[in-house]
């Protein structure tokens, strides 16, 4: 297991290896442009080869990126073009917020759509596994974009109840959330409930329960005891695998409601044309892409008994 | 009172329609209104909104309610990077720092030029030198007096070529071509523009002449163009960063300030100099105690959802897209001010089969332009008339309508060959939105009659404008500019960089060299006609519409002015029960 562990964590850092070197090309090559963007446009030539001999863009290539990955790994990402303070500064604080909003997303939707997912998955083809199936595909079929315009116009503009943006300009406001909040959780919680169900359903099946059953043991314990805990491995992978997209998927979200977090962030480095913010931006969706990844893989094992002693 | 008040009589919508598109008079439009049953200060109040004046009613005057201090107006706005005015580059920059840094001059929303900072200009006959009479007791923050040092500190920084000022464009006159020793990558020596010496001089204290190489009529209104706050003669020394040395001499200071989140203004304690000034738009008392700018995002949906739910009062600017529903939310005043933004279908005069000018004609005569404005505005608007200055441009002049004619369009084209029908195609960048594309396919479908097949061709902005130049049939913004002979001169004099059409006429420039060369208004009205004239029938361009600026505030934001600018100024705007 723990080579397997370790062979999962560098095949991880070779992936960032990679990336990064593929990033730093990308945006560094052109040293006039990179200089350009940070003098502005009415710069003048000899004032960005002025900038380039000061900040070092003379040197080969290659120390320039070996440099940059030093300073990567100790959180110095430069300074923001547009923003005009440090990259760190931002990303930890922007990051944060997507955190909290992430992890109110996870509190609400993992209850509802494991709850659902096992009640469908219960008796499959039952009523109530017809009924939650049909909302869980149209919820998740719906973009984001759809239900945050829906939203807001019920919430917001008719009933007045609800802020309609999430920049907490005059402080913390957590009704702010609820918005953001609900529009993700019921973007997703179908997926989440779709694949419980698949995998309850699947187990329900199995010879063990049967046998269960057939022992005359009351049907919540067999359900709880016996099904629930390998009808879990399938939707944890799931899940992990969704805080990948909950970190850097959302954009459309956070930009539709001006929540000031880390989706915002990369859609405001891309458009203003950032290089720097651009670069800590991907570094960091990519390292949260390969670790979930490696959590789900480890965690997999760690429930997965046949896996584990392969 | 809110636009789409549905009680009032339906005879008064179709004359706000009217008065919008300039072919009823504010005199007309009061007294018809009246007799149908609006109060002369709602009347007044119509009419200020639509031409873009203040409430002059002096019974309303008296009867209105009283402004009140106090109060922070929230305005969602995208909050860029501000450090130094002289590269400001967006309208939004200089809308965080207009309440504190002040101009030598201001552009009222009725597009007169009237004294700020400067109490006075003299301009000689030939309108190559300007003097400017700069107003005593004006204090900065920091207690210095502000004197003409100031203004020569911030002429010099300007046009010094290091700053990297946009100005240096804007006061060409006033700057020579230097060499600046290096080489091009092809071995010509490298060429940039820098002062002319002794462009801008000092005569005392509080009088300052600039000499310029050419007659330019544009001046004064250069000086309230958003690059030109004049800012502290102390400012370099003092690390040329605003938010950092935050010294104006405007009545608020900066707070605080992050980009992309918020700026905050708070009015400075004391007496601001503006309060004795007797001018209808920057004089008497300031109301507010604050000023917020928050950024949503450019994304105006946002920023109207934060306006819907009582985050902010007002909303900056939406696009068209966003009407309606901006319309329907409680409260809220939605402004349309009268702008000379505009897109022009411009034809490069030196490319087949547009180098014809009975092909050109042709085309420009399929357009019945006075639709536009209903199928793509909502009404909104005004109808272009193909020469590229503006109703709202103080110097305009009323030419006879020009009339859809298809049978006269089919004779031309046959006369230039093309009696078979001709197919051109036409480049579109929706370069602010795809209502050019809407006006583009109009277009098509009002060539048709006359043989002649459209075809549009769509690319992302960023494409089009690599290309704006360089296309022969092409689809191109234009900004609002307050006089019409600016971008006239901008965009139609021989051989200038932004020359997109090729257009080439010595007569032209002769009626244009003549008109900006006319300080007196009315004079200046009626030698456009001529320029006017020449270029629309020399049929360079389709200009079918000119596109207005909107924006929402709540109805408790009192005396909110439409402004084509963009350019925000809150010295009497006052929240109701603040």
């Amino acid at each position: 297991m723990l080579v397997l562990a370790a062979r999962r964590f560098g095949a991880m850092v070779l992936i960032m290896a990679v990336i990064s070197l593929i990033l730093f090309l990308i945006f560094e090559t052109d040293k006039l442009a990179v200089a350009g963007k940070v003098l502005g446009p009415y710069s003048t030539i000899e004032q960005r080869e002025l900038w380039l001999e000061q900040h070092g863009y003379n040197r080969p290539f290659f120390v320039r990126y070996g440099e940059w990955v030093w300073s990567a790994l100790h959180g110095d990402f430069g300074t923001s073009i547009r923003f005009k303070v440090p990259v760190s500064d931002l990303l930890w604080e922007r990051l944060a917020n997507t955190g909290l909003l992430a992890g109110l997303v996870f509190l609400f939707m993992i209850p509802l759509s494991l709850t659902l997912g096992v009640l469908a998955g219960m008796r499959e083809g039952s009523k109530t596994d017809r009924l939650i199936s049909l909302v869980s595909i149209v919820t998740t079929s719906t973009p984001e974009f759809a239900s945050a315009a829906f939203l807001v116009a019920l919430f917001v503009f008719h009933l007045g109840w609800l802020p309609g943006t999430s920049a907490m300009t005059s402080g913390f406001d957590p009704w702010q959330l609820v918005l953001p909040v609900t529009v993700l959780v019921l973007y997703d919680f179908g997926y989440v409930a779709r694949m419980t169900r698949a995998s309850m359903a699947e187990v329900m099946t199995s010879q063990y329960i049967r046998t269960a059953i057939l022992k005359g043991l009351p049907r919540s314990r067999v359900i709880l005891v016996h099904a629930l805990r390998n009808a879990l491995i399938a939707p944890f992978t799931v899940i992990v695998l969704q805080l990948n997209w909950l970190l850097s998927g959302v954009i459309v979200v956070e930009v539709f409601f001006a929540y000031k977090g880390f989706g915002s962030l990369l859609y405001e480095a891309a458009t203003f044309g950032d290089i720097f913010l651009i670069e800590a931006c991907t570094i960091v969706a990519v390292f949260v892409a390969v670790f979930s990844q490696f959590i789900s893989d480890i965690g997999y094992m760690l429930l997965n008994p046949r896996i584990r002693f392969r | 009172m809110r636009y789409g008040e549905r009680r009032l009589h339906p005879g008064v919508y179709e004359m706000q329609e009217q008065l919008r598109r300039g072919r009823c008079d504010r005199r007309e439009f009061l007294r018809t209104v009246c007799l149908l049953g609006v109060s002369a200060s709602a009347a007044y109040a119509m009419a200020g909104r639509i031409l873009g004046e203040r409430l002059v009613d002096p019974v309303a005057a008296q009867a209105a309610k009283q402004p009140c201090r106090g109060g922070i107006l929230r305005v969602s706005m995208e909050v860029p990077e501000i450090r130094d005015p002289a590269t400001f580059d967006w309208v939004q920059k200089s809308n965080c720092t207009r309440h504190m840094l002040e101009y030598l001059t201001y552009t009222g929303p009725d597009g007169v030029t009237r004294p700020y900072l400067a109490e006075r200009w003299e301009a000689s006959e030939d309108l190559k030198t300007w003097t400017f009479y700069l107003r005593r007791g004006v204090k900065w923050s920091n207690g210095d007096t502000f004197n003409a040092d100031d203004v020569v500190f911030n002429f010099t920084r300007w046009l010094d070529p290091k700053t990297g000022s946009s100005n240096l464009g804007l006061f060409s006159a006033m700057t020579e071509e230097y060499d600046t020793g290096e080489k091009n990558p092809d071995g010509t020596p490298k060429k940039g523009r820098r002062m002319l010496a002794g462009a801008v001089e000092k005569v005392d204290e509080f009088t300052v002449r600039l000499h310029l190489s050419r007659p330019s009529l544009s001046i004064p209104e250069n000086l309230w163009n958003y690059p030109t706050a004049i800012v502290h003669r102390g400012f370099d020394e003092h690390g040329s960063d605003i938010f950092k040395w935050p010294v104006g001499t405007g009545p608020y200071s900066i707070a605080d300030y992050a980009v992309g989140a918020k700026c905050i203004l708070k009015r400075r304690p004391g007496t601001y100099w503006g309060e004795t000034l007797d001018d209808p738009y920057i004089g008497g008392p300031i109301w507010l105690d604050e000023i917020h700018y928050y950024d949503h995002g450019a994304a105006s949906a946002a920023q109207l959802a934060a306006f819907a739910s009582g985050q902010v009062d007002m909303v900056h600017e939406f696009g068209k897209d966003s009407y309606q529903m901006a319309q329907a939310i409680p409260g809220a005043v939605v402004y349309d001010a009268r702008t000379a933004h505009t897109c022009v279908m411009r034809m490069q005069v030196d490319v087949k089969p547009f180098d014809d000018w009975r092909v050109r004609r042709a085309i420009q005569l399929c357009c019945d332009a006075s639709v536009y404005p209903d199928l793509i505005y909502f009404g909104r608007g005004m109808v272009g008339e193909h020469h590229h200055v503006a109703p709202i441009h103080p110097e305009y002049f009323k030419l006879p309508p020009l009339k859809q004619d298809h049978e006269q369009a089919r004779k031309l084209l046959a006369e230039a060959g093309y009696g078979n029908g001709l197919t051109i195609s036409i480049d579109c960048g929706n370069t602010n939105g795809p209502w050019q594309q809407q006006m583009a396919e109009l277009f098509r479908e009002q060539l048709r009659p006359a043989g002649i097949t459209l075809n549009i061709n769509v690319m992302p902005p960023s494409q089009y404008w690599e290309i704006w130049t360089k296309t022969p049939f092409g689809v191109t913004e234009w900004y609002h500019r307050p006089l019409g002979t600016m971008v006239l001169s901008l965009a139609y004099r021989c051989g200038v960089p932004w020359n997109e059409s090729h257009y080439c006429n010595p007569d032209f420039e002769a009626a244009l060299d003549a008109a900006e060369a006319t300080l007196d208004v009315e004079q200046r009205r009626r030698l456009m006609e001529k320029v006017e004239s020449i270029l629309q029938h020399d049929a360079v361009i389709v200009q079918p519409l000119w596109i207005p600026r909107l924006y929402a505030a709540h109805q408790r934001v009192r005396n909110l002015v439409p402004d084509p600018s963009g350019y925000h100024l809150f010295h009497r705007v006052w929240i109701d029960a603040c």
